[in-house]
């Protein structure tokens, strides 16, 4: 539950850095995991894989990295705009 | 196709606690000192609260807010051991509360008439440790019916709070419960950590721990 909502909490970071001028397609959402930010990083995933299924993030990748540290951080967005 | 990176490099709680500062500082403005118990469920923080209430209300001016996932039961038992408003927060699946709800609920309070704030947090050793309210400190609750080692299990809970409270001192005649071991666990993650052993149910122990509330609730801003 903790994860899920972390994970929503992603998405709505995510989304809101999504440029409103222009559909584009979000090839990957790119999140850091800090080892000692309490958080089970397989069922962290699963959420975000999950969350990330629906739009606008249809089918965009979730890339994980686990670093040292307390912090979770939306790193970066991918997106492919078609120019 | 043509694939650009959008660079954010956000931390994921930045918003919760950007709130959470905000509810410190009107806090601080109003004079209310803020102590959030966090706690797995069924240690005994609603009954710790309405042994304090019971004793230091009247004194002090404390008003509590609640943190369930479903039902407002706990705010129910302590509205009974006073009259100020005991705000009560259904997460409605939410296994922590966060500043966003401390915000609103606050609105509700009498922030004039008050001088302590007790925040009783969702049942859960793991959440609520990540997310800040606003308050001066945490406070965890454990019982001695939970096991010697729930600080090394759940460290960061304890990492993150200041105070811990060991409480059901009156059912250890009847358990094999180490309370050396346990708070040497807790020191383990935590040094700093102030124990209190107490009873809610027999009052034993409550005196330090009274003392500890009425010097938490000492003017400082207003």
């Amino acid at each position: 539950m903790h994860e899920l909502s972390l994970a929503l909490e992603v998405c709505r970071m995510a989304r809101d850095r999504l440029p409103g001028d222009n559909p584009v397609r979000v090839v990957s959402v790119g999140v850091e995991v800090g080892r000692s930010a309490g958080i089970e990083v397989a069922n962290f995933r699963f959420c975000l894989e999950s969350l990330l299924q629906e739009p606008p993030f249809t089918g965009a990748r979730t890339d994980l990295v686990e670093l040292d540290g307390g912090d979770l951080r939306l790193a970066y967005i991918e997106v492919d705009d078609g120019r | 196709m043509a694939v650009r990176t959008i660079d954010v490099r956000e931390r994921v709680m930045a918003r919760n606690d950007e709130l959470a500062a905000r509810v410190r500082e009107r806090l601080l403005q109003a004079g209310v000192t803020a102590l959030n118990l966090v706690s797995s469920p069924g240690s005994g923080k609603t009954s710790l609260l309405e042994r304090t209430l019971a004793a230091l209300d009247r004194e002090l001016g404390i008003a509590v807010i609640t943190g369930d996932v479903r039902t407002q039961n706990d705010a129910d038992r302590l509205e009974r051991h006073t009259t100020r408003l005991v705000h009560a927060v259904v997460t409605g699946g939410a296994c922590h509360l966060d500043a966003m709800q401390i915000t609103a609920a606050l609105d509700a309070i009498d922030l004039e008439a008050t001088r302590l704030l007790f925040i009783e947090n969702v049942g859960n050793l793991v959440c609520p440790a990540s997310w800040d309210l606003g308050e001066v400190a945490k406070v965890v609750v454990f019982s001695v019916t939970e096991g010697e080692d729930k600080p090394l299990k759940y460290p960061k809970m304890f990492q993150m709070s200041r105070y811990a409270v060991l409480n059901k001192i009156d059912l250890l005649p009847h358990l094999d419960f180490d309370v050396d071991a346990a708070i040497a666990n807790a020191r383990a993650v935590n040094p700093d950590l102030e124990f209190f052993l107490t009873s809610a149910r027999t009052g034993e122990g409550l005196d330090r721990w009274l003392d500890f509330v009425r010097e938490a609730a000492a003017p400082v801003g207003r």
